[in-house]
């Protein structure tokens, strides 16, 4: 349980600083350093072969997500 | 079998160098990859950070790069071992375009964090879900800690080098 309890804690510590962080373009190293925690504990706490492509698509996902907010904070600046 | 609490630290290390390494081989410092990743640059270094450190953070946050690689590899190879490792592979080469990113930094850090991770797990007995957790540890350091002294770092270490 400490490999699950390390990924929990790092997870919940990224999501505070991520809500605390008042620059919306901060926060998203901090729920990307997240994205990884969460990723890992789906993976500990459902060793499964379908659980690889479950986190891979959550990771891929939430990446998307951070780009798109970036690339529309980038759109707005710009113009 | 090292036990786990000493597997971490030293699979932390090997990660950072793993994939810092491999960023920097594909010049992830050098310029912003996508838009998003320039805003991300700017935003850093506006608050005292610098340029090619954020440079490098924004393009880990907008696309999958080798760091990313590390974790799903290990987390393929913790599930399934070397099926999963090749599964995630291919599955970290596709997230990669999904995200518009041109490079192979992603899919070349899943390729050789599956192999170290088999070498080390295979004759050194480190347990693989150490990998997992080393990896987060690690980019806990370089994401979640302070953005303005890593990218100091980052970009220090990225000027020396180049």
């Amino acid at each position: 349980m400490i490999v699950e309890g390390i990924c929990v804690v790092i997870a919940i510590y990224c999501a505070l600083r991520a809500v605390f962080e008042r620059n919306t373009l901060k926060k998203l190293p901090f729920l990307n350093a997240m994205n990884f925690a969460v990723t890992g504990a789906i993976v500990l706490l459902m060793p499964h072969p379908i659980t690889i492509g479950v986190a891979i698509a959550y990771f891929v996902g939430s990446t998307l997500e951070s780009n798109a907010i970036a690339s529309t904070i980038a759109s707005w600046e710009e113009q | 079998m090292i036990d786990i609490l000493l597997a971490i630290p030293i699979a932390a290390v090997i990660c950072l160098l793993l994939f810092g390494s491999i960023d920097f081989f594909w010049k992830l410092p050098k310029t912003g990859g996508v838009s998003g990743a320039n805003a991300i640059e700017k935003a850093i270094e506006n608050t005292g950070g610098d340029k090619n450190g954020g440079w490098m953070i924004g393009n880990i946050v907008t696309s999958p790069d080798a760091s990313a690689g590390t974790l799903l590899a290990a987390c393929g190879f913790y599930i399934w071992g070397i099926p999963g490792a090749i599964i995630s592979i291919v599955l970290v080469f596709a997230g990669a375009r999904i995200c518009a990113d041109k490079g192979y930094a992603g899919t070349s850090g899943a390729f050789a964090a599956a192999i170290v991770i088999w070498l080390l797990t295979t004759f050194a007995g480190f347990p693989p879900e150490s990998f997992i957790v080393a990896c987060i540890i690690a980019i806990l350091f370089v994401q979640g800690i302070s953005t303005k002294y890593a990218s100091r770092i980052i970009g220090k270490i990225w000027r020396k080098l180049s």
